[in-house]
């Protein structure tokens, strides 16, 4: 008597997940969703159950319900966790949550990244317009320049870019409409840029069109001189940095660009002048720390090199230049055990380059442009 | 403004009225909400909109899988512009009734509000292969916002065969100059997104387009003209006028042509042009450096292979020639141009199967599209690259 009712459940669940895998098997996805949602609710540690109605739901647009579903995946096994992520990240978006969606990206890329390719495409793609949106326009660039020699010339992605490329805190559904041509120019001129045997005469061709329109507008000098730097132009790079610093007075990134160029060509003094300046305006830039830290290496001001290094360290662990440049530092202070120590752990994050490292490896640098 | 009387054309006389003896309901369904239903119409007819949205609503709480309700709180939503919530009711609806050629409309509508754009294609595209019975407005709508997307998607030519398909209804169409200007100058933007100091050059470039689709030869000629000589530095206008005389007078095609690649160096469709009209000239050596060209900046691009395939035969270097219209042969099959190129080359190196195959192709497109051997028509290949 008392075993009956546990039989018969478990009866029951195995002929509806026979029917759920038959009816998704044939197409008959609304019968496959209430299936699997009974199978489920039957059982709820059925991952496999989850996983079907979560993808079901989400190819229907039901983006809500499908999140709903995805969410009991985070109690499943570890490895059927991360494309669960993924998907969270992609129904979170859909339904304007952006917030979560890029904390479930973040969990994700931690996790490995993992799913099928065509997930990876779509999800890489959200993960980058999210983070374009919160300001962290390199680490976009570099999610979808590593997605460009795969998917190609497709307007999505130079909308996307262009977004990034310009710096501009946006989403493709909510940037103004009288910025879609620069937008577009730009987009089209970074993935150009972008692809495998980089294509610079149409790189520069789109580039040269958007400057010629807007470029009294922030951000286009910079970016023209970020694609003249692809391009080993320095001179022209250095021209456009300056360029952007007229119309933008306290645009970090672009000081910080040009110091870098100052200090190649020994202008150490403009150098120290414009990252100290780029630190006035936000004293937590990573990168203006170390710039200003190679500027103080070059001057012969060990220590002080090596405290902004180190801040640099702190802001960005992840950064292999940083720990290249204190290895360099301690070493010649003497201090050969600590500056072997920075080489090694420099070796390690030159090799994580080339893979899909973690977000904590790749991301973890905090926003330092804020346009808007 | 405009959407009122859609909504209304579509509550009243359309869906609506047929979903009621479509509903999947079993035989007795729970009184409360056919009651919940039945109220709802009744606040819906009398135009008390509000009201009808929130009986709507709690009828859809009761029963999720109601197209009835599902249906008219989608209708009423939209036409309240509450776009993200009717885009959320309606793709519920869709789930139920994926044959309902209105309700992809209406979808696609809302997602074009919302500016999802990509959906918003799909779905309107949908509506169109659904079909949308005699709801003349609601087509008009619809495809002309997907006119409008296919610009938006990089899609031009795709964009001016419906614009011509538009054209050549006797309906009475929107105002299509700025989607036949922003197509014609290959700019991705939609209508709302042209800057104002651009506008101009958009509408000049669309009054062009449009006497041309509409045969008004003079005036097309008058207005390309015009276009030119206002903006000579202007990217894609002369790509623009030299395709169209490519039509009218192929031998002033070729300056436009080559300022336009003077003003953009890159332009892929403007070389494949040229190697076109060089061919017509038998210039078969400068047609086969700008075929190459194209393909070098753009390597899946069909035509230009087509080109440097035409050019290789001429200059008769056959193996090299059928390998380039094989590969625009598999990269777009449906262009006859390219299986007539290769019949002809086909049997000149005495392949008889090969060619009788491309003779079939041609034939089974003939019977589709009502294709004509284009040594005697003309045909531009692939891309249409023309008003």
């Amino acid at each position: 008597m008392l075993t009956a009712p546990v039989s018969s459940a478990a009866v029951r669940f195995e002929t509806v997940a026979a029917q759920a895998e038959a009816a998704r098997a044939q197409d008959r996805e609304a019968d496959a969703i209430r299936l699997y949602r009974e199978g489920t609710h039957l059982q709820p540690a059925w991952w496999g159950g989850w996983w079907y109605l979560g993808t079901l739901l989400y190819d229907q647009d039901r983006f809500s319900e499908a999140d709903a579903a995805f969410r009991h995946l985070l109690l499943s096994p570890s490895q059927q966790r991360g494309p669960a992520y993924a998907f969270l990240g992609l129904c979170e978006y859909e339904t304007g949550s952006y917030g979560d969606a890029l904390a479930h990206f973040r969990a994700w890329a931690g996790a490995g990244w993992t799913g099928s390719p065509e997930l990876r495409d779509v999800a890489v793609f959200h993960f980058a317009l999210l983070l374009t949106r919160d300001g962290r326009f390199v680490e976009s660039l570099y999610l979808l320049a590593s997605a460009a020699p795969r998917l190609g010339d497709t307007p999505e992605l130079s909308e996307a870019m262009g977004l990034a490329s310009l710096r501009l805190r946006y989403l493709p559904e909510d940037f103004p409409p009288a910025q879609r041509e620069a937008i577009w120019l730009a987009g089209k001129a970074a993935l150009y840029a972008a692809q495998t045997h980089e294509q610079f005469d149409q790189a520069d061709e789109y580039a040269t069109r958007l400057e010629s329109r807007y470029g009294s507008q922030p951000g286009v000098h910079f970016f023209r001189a970020t694609l003249y730097g692809f391009e080993l132009k320095k001179t022209e790079a250095e021209n456009e940095y300056r360029a952007e610093l007229k119309i933008s007075p306290n645009d970090a990134s672009s000081m910080v660009a040009l110091a870098q160029i100052d200090l190649e060509k020994g202008e150490l003094i403009e150098a120290d002048e414009l990252t100290r300046r780029a630190l006035h305006g936000d004293s937590k830039d990573a990168e203006a720390h170390h710039v200003l830290g190679r500027v103080l290496l070059a001057k012969g001001d060990l220590n002080a090199s090596l405290s902004e290094l180190e801040t640099a360290k702190q802001l960005a662990p992840g950064n292999p230049a940083v720990r290249s440049h204190l290895a360099m530092v301690l070493s010649k202070l003497g201090r050969a055990q600590e500056a072997k120590a920075e080489s090694a752990a420099f070796i390690v994050l030159k090799n994580k380059e080339d893979v899909m490292a973690s977000a904590e490896v790749k991301l973890g640098e905090k926003p330092r442009e804020k346009i808007h | 403004m405009r959407k009122a009387p859609l909504i209304v054309c579509l509550a009243v006389c359309g869906i609506g009225g047929t979903l009621a003896a479509a509903q999947k309901t079993p035989a007795a369904p729970k009184p409360s909400l056919d009651q919940l239903l039945q109220t709802a119409g009744r606040a819906r007819e009398e135009n008390h909109d509000e009201e009808a949205i929130r009986l709507y609503r709690r009828a859809v709480a009761l029963e999720p899988e109601s197209e009835q309700g599902l249906w008219f709180l989608g209708t009423l939503l939209y036409e309240k512009k509450q776009y993200p919530e009717a885009r959320d009711v309606l793709r519920q609806f869709m789930t139920l009734r994926p044959d309902a050629g209105p309700g992809w409309a209406l979808l696609g509508l809302s997602e074009f509000e919302t500016r999802d754009y990509r959906r918003a294609l799909d779905h309107l595209q949908h509506a169109m292969a659904a079909g949308m019975g005699d709801r003349e407005e609601l087509v008009q709508m619809v495809f002309k916002e997907v006119a409008e997307l296919l610009i938006r998607f990089e899609r031009y030519d795709d964009s001016l065969d419906m614009i011509l398909k538009m054209l050549d209804t006797k309906a009475e169409q929107p105002d299509l100059m700025e989607p036949a200007g922003l197509a014609g100058l290959r700019l991705p933007l939609l209508p709302a997104e042209i800057p104002p100091n651009r506008r101009e050059l958009v509408d000049q470039a669309g009054r062009a387009v449009l006497a041309l689709q509409t045969r008004h030869n003079e005036e097309a000629e008058s207005e390309f003209h015009r276009l030119v000589t206002s903006y000579p530095n202007e990217p894609g206008v002369h790509f623009l006028y030299g395709a169209y005389l490519m039509g009218a007078r192929p031998n002033e095609a070729v300056p436009e042509l080559e300022r336009e690649l003077e003003i953009s160096p890159t332009h892929v469709l403007a070389r494949i042009r040229l190697a076109e009209a060089f061919i017509a000239q038998r210039d078969f050596d400068r047609a086969l450096v700008l075929a190459q060209q194209a393909i070098q900046l753009e390597p899946k691009r069909a035509s230009a292979h087509e080109m440097a395939g035409e050019a290789l035969l001429a200059k008769g270097q056959s193996a090299d020639g059928i390998k380039e219209l094989e590969i625009a042969r598999a990269g777009d099959p449906a262009v006859s141009r390219t299986h007539w190129d290769l019949m002809r080359a086909y049997t000149a190196a005495g392949r008889k199967e090969d060619a009788e195959l491309e003779k079939k192709e041609i034939e089974k497109l003939q019977q589709s599209n009502s294709s004509s051997d284009p040594s005697a028509g003309g045909e531009i290949p692939h891309d249409r690259a023309t008003p």
